[in-house]
């Protein structure tokens, strides 16, 4: 027993001493390396049995989540066939409406609208397996174009960015998360600021949005597009559900109730013009 | 012929696993970080999810002793460090070797019939490793982790993987006793 317990020392010693050389290496090691490699192997041992779970269980969870649905499934029908008959209507003049956007935005100059872009979108495989940390893994990777900070949208709004890209898988870092953050403002109002997430809680904060600017409960909050070319301009990302702080601060505390549901993410689109592709033209226009 | 206790060759790590028995138990972990990041991370509380991972690492340890608990431990937290982007590697890993060498260590005290022994087992160490990746987040520069934040986590994950462990118990010693290899203690 005695010398058991003494070579469990031993090895207890030798992977604490391995957590800690990965831990260095980890913080002192550039885009590429070694541990990079490693993530990407890690994601691509994963993967197969993620997709085959999420297979199998999506339409189990879907299912639980539509229950609560059920009583109001009609009055939504109609809801939507109305929209469906508005839509069409509109539908007939979208061509002549794009032709005239397409002569403007060359005129003046404008950025591409995030509309126009070409895009993915990818099923949700898998999630982090964290309490500490807000991702998603999609079932797209490189082979279909996708890069590292690229938009990721969802019909209701932004969802995050990309920060790794396998062949054929990727992780999007969500818009709650702590690290997550995007160059925002409040529609109809001039001010720029930045929207961060806070981990633990699906509430977002607005920041940097000056005191005197007029912000109210319920003001729709998009993204303004001064990030580099990571986030364009106008993607929705929110309603401002709490106004904030004292006049004699520089700037007022803003709690964003985001419009995406994070939990119940199932499909993503990742708009494959922004992030570093975008980033390169606008240099090389200048 | 005679023979003292210090004669007796005691096995080596890879022995107390085995290779057969090595492939199964990394099976397992893989099977485990993807049901905690697919099934589980939609089933929360809360918004917590259960770490099944560190539940089957517990468990191991439990079952067959601190060295296969912190290998296990290592190789289970690696992995899910690997699949965290933007999160320190290594974090989980450090935990994890930890807890599964602790766990292995203070199962000679536990009563080995009861049925609550792994139980109490995942529960304290859920509550300890959730503390433990905390204090260690934040001594490495993640300010946003605070006190209150980890207090709703650990109770959360406690009581969650403390439900799950009557469950996986039997699957996990079932995988880690058919492939367990023959003792062999030779005399010399």
């Amino acid at each position: 027993m005695y010398r058991r317990s003494g070579r469990g020392r031993v090895l207890l010693l030798v992977f604490i001493a391995l957590s800690l050389v990965i831990i260095t290496l980890d913080f002192r090691q550039n885009p590429g390396g070694p541990l990079k490699r490693a993530r990407d192997l890690a994601a691509t041992v994963v993967a197969p049995v993620q997709r085959g779970f999420s297979a199998v269980t999506r339409p189990v969870g879907d299912f639980f989540s539509s229950l609560g649905d059920l009583t109001d499934l009609r009055s939504k029908n109609e809801r939507l066939e109305e929209d469906l008959a508005e839509a069409e209507s509109d539908a007939a003049a979208l061509p002549q409406i794009e032709e005239d956007l397409a002569v403007l935005q060359e005129y003046f100059e404008l950025d591409k609208s995030w509309r126009q872009m070409d895009r993915v979108t990818a099923p949700v495989i898998g999630r982090a397996p964290s309490n500490y940390k807000w991702a998603v893994e999609i079932d797209r990777g490189r082979s279909s174009g996708i890069r590292p900070d690229m938009s990721v949208i969802a019909p209701q709004g932004l969802v995050g960015k990309v920060i790794r890209a396998g062949s054929n898988t990727a992780t999007v870092l969500l818009l709650i998360d702590p690290d997550g953050a995007a160059s925002a403002t409040v529609e109809g109002e001039g001010n720029n600021g930045t929207i961060r997430g806070n981990g633990g809680s699906e509430l977002l904060s607005l920041e940097f949005i000056r005191t005197d600017a007029d912000v109210n409960v319920g003001d729709t909050v998009v993204t303004s597009g001064q990030d580099g070319g990571i986030f364009p301009r106008g993607i929705n990302i929110g309603s401002v559900a709490e106004v904030g702080g004292e006049e004699a601060d520089v700037s007022k505390d803003i709690t964003v109730e985001p419009f995406v549901d994070f939990d119940g993410l199932t499909y993503v689109t990742v708009l494959l013009e922004t992030g570093d592709r975008i980033a390169e033209d606008r240099a090389e226009s200048r | 012929m005679s023979a003292t206790a210090r004669d007796v060759k005691t096995p080596s790590v890879l022995a107390d696993i085995g290779v057969a028995r090595g492939a199964a138990i990394a099976a397992l972990i893989v099977l485990a970080v993807a049901l905690q990041s697919t099934l589980l991370a939609r089933l929360t509380l809360l918004g917590v999810r259960p770490q099944l991972v560190l539940v089957v690492v517990v468990i191991l340890a439990f079952l067959d002793g601190e060295r296969v608990g912190l290998v296990t431990g290592f190789f289970g937290g690696l992995l899910i460090d690997l699949l965290l982007p933007g999160s320190i590697i290594g974090l989980t890993a450090l935990v994890y070797t930890c807890i599964g060498y602790g766990v292995g260590l203070f199962r000679q005290f536990a009563p080995t019939e009861s049925v609550l022994s792994p139980v109490f087992g995942v529960a304290m160490a859920s509550a300890l490793a959730e503390f433990g990746y905390a204090a260690m987040a934040i001594m490495l520069g993640q300010p946003w982790v605070s006190i209150g934040f980890t207090a709703k986590v650990a109770g959360l994950v406690v009581l969650y993987n403390t439900l799950m462990t009557p469950f996986a118990f039997p699957l996990v010693r079932r995988v880690a006793d058919r492939f367990r290899p023959e003792r062999v203690h030779t005399w010399s």
